[in-house]
């Protein structure tokens, strides 16, 4: 039986970029022994390094809110998530540093400087306990979404494998999203009232996470070389249809005034507004330089951690 | 014990063993071996599941106790459930069965370690595996990496 632990065929070369392709489009997996073209390796490096970044930027943000997390119980799960998140980063610039282009200090010094690239997201301000409960149930919701669907083909083999325990643990984070907001939603009238404005600050910066449409046609390498499974609009137009009717069912009012269901029942949002995504893939979204700093002064804070492990 | 209530005591136990952990879709919470004990009340309506965890901060509990609640009260002769965490005995991973093992290897790439303290790649075999950190993603689980085939390897704590 074929496993995601099979054996990697070392030491694989390709004549040309066609000959590279027609391994991808027979299902053939790439692993770090074997001499792939430069541009694979280009894309695939910089689509890890920046979900390894989210995955830092996120972990950190998570760790911000365990002081103020309502109760032991839910103090209990942001630990965990932060853990998680920490966790899916460090084994995520262990993969990406392998490939040879950044070493994982290079990495996280262009990240703290505010020269690479996170999700959207993290460029935001978290200003309520709801807003983390928003956070939660649609935005991890969103990220999971998202990486599904790179699990499912992912050509690159030690990314599939970690991606296999990544998807696994940000589904359990959802069910805590589902769980936070149905307490929420089920409240008092002040507790509804602030999930409400959660949800106006956060609903676009959900939908913004899958991207503007791919290129037309397989003109995007990340899909030419089925590292993407599923077109950017094709996973956010799925993420409305579900979470449009479940935000409804609760009795919320999505910030989208010219949202509305098509001929064949289908719920099109308004015209995307694709700005503020590119103004975060700038680092200038709201919160970008609080975020980036505050970052920064974890990672010289801790220096002597490090410096301590080398001797 | 009338032959009933046997049945319904098999009955439970793989309603029980039904659920799988939140972290690990594929793996049954049996073959994780957090399954203690389970007991069906006289009457048969009350069925009592004891449960240990891996790890005592570990933020899943609630998650499988109401999992396996759920499981256990689709069984039509069973009223209420009750899931009780359990002081001891300790979880090690030596509770896992075989069946874990393998899924965790081979769908998880995560292995334990041998009692020689050495790891074995569950990707190439290869015993080129060093630690590379205590803390992974979970409290169950630090990171290591494997020289041979250049794979993260999670192992089970």
């Amino acid at each position: 039986m074929h496993t995601l632990a099979d054996a990697p065929t070392a030491g694989r070369t390709w004549s040309d970029l066609d000959d590279f392709q027609a391994f991808i489009d027979g299902g053939g997996m790439v692993e770090p022994g074997d001499d792939m073209p430069d541009e694979y390796r280009q894309e695939v490096f910089r689509f890890i390094e920046f979900h390894a970044n989210s995955e830092l930027m996120g972990g950190l943000t998570e760790r911000d809110w365990i002081p103020h997390a309502p109760g032991m119980r839910l103090k209990q799960v942001f630990l965990a998530k932060t853990q998680d998140e920490i966790g899916h980063a460090h084994l995520l610039y262990m993969v990406a540093a392998d490939m040879g282009i950044k070493t994982r200090t290079e990495m996280l010094e262009e990240l703290f400087d505010g020269r690479s690239r996170f999700h959207n997201v993290f460029h935001y301000q978290a200003v309520s306990w709801a807003d983390q409960v928003a956070i939660a149930f649609l935005v991890d919701a969103a990220a999971f979404n998202s990486q599904r669907a790179v699990f499912a083909e992912c050509t690159y083999g030690p990314y599939k494998r970690v991606l296999k325990r990544i998807v696994s643990e940000e589904g359990f984070h959802m069910r805590h999203g589902e769980e936070m907001l149905l307490r929420l939603a089920t409240g008092t009238e002040t507790q509804r009232q602030m999930f409400q404005e959660s949800l106006t600050r956060w609903w676009w910066p959900a939908v913004h996470l899958f991207g503007p449409d791919s290129p037309p046609g397989d003109a995007d390498p990340l899909i030419r070389w089925k590292i993407k499974s599923q077109r950017n609009e094709v996973l956010r137009q799925a993420y409305v249809q579900k979470y449009v009717p479940l935000l409804h069912g609760y009795g919320f009012t999505i910030p989208d005034d010219d949202l509305h269901q098509d001929a064949d029942g289908q719920w099109q949002p308004g015209d995307i507004d694709w700005e503020p995504l590119k103004a975060t893939m700038r680092n200038g979204g709201p919160d970008s330089a609080r975020r980036i700093a505050s970052a920064a002064a974890n990672w010289s804070d801790t220096a002597w951690v490090r410096e301590a492990l080398e001797q | 014990m009338s032959t009933v209530a046997v049945s319904l005591h098999e009955h439970v136990t793989a309603a029980v063993a039904s659920v799988n952990d939140p972290e690990y879709p594929d793996v049954s919470i049996a073959d994780l071996g957090l399954v203690e004990s389970v007991s069906v009340s006289e009457s048969g309506d009350v069925a009592t599941v004891g449960l240990i965890p891996t790890f005592s901060g570990c933020p899943a509990l609630d998650m499988i106790a109401s999992d396996v609640e759920q499981a256990v009260l689709t069984l039509t002769d069973v009223d209420r459930c009750v899931v009780e965490w359990l002081p001891g005995p300790v979880w090690t991973n030596a509770r896992l069965t075989a069946t874990a093992r393998t899924t965790l290897a081979d769908e998880f790439t995560v292995v334990l370690r041998r009692k020689d303290g050495g790891l074995r790649c569950p990707i190439c075999g290869s015993d080129a595996v060093a630690d590379q950190s205590l803390a992974g993603p979970t409290r169950c689980r630090s990171i290591a990496w494997c020289d041979s085939c250049r794979n993260p390897v999670e192992v089970m704590r």
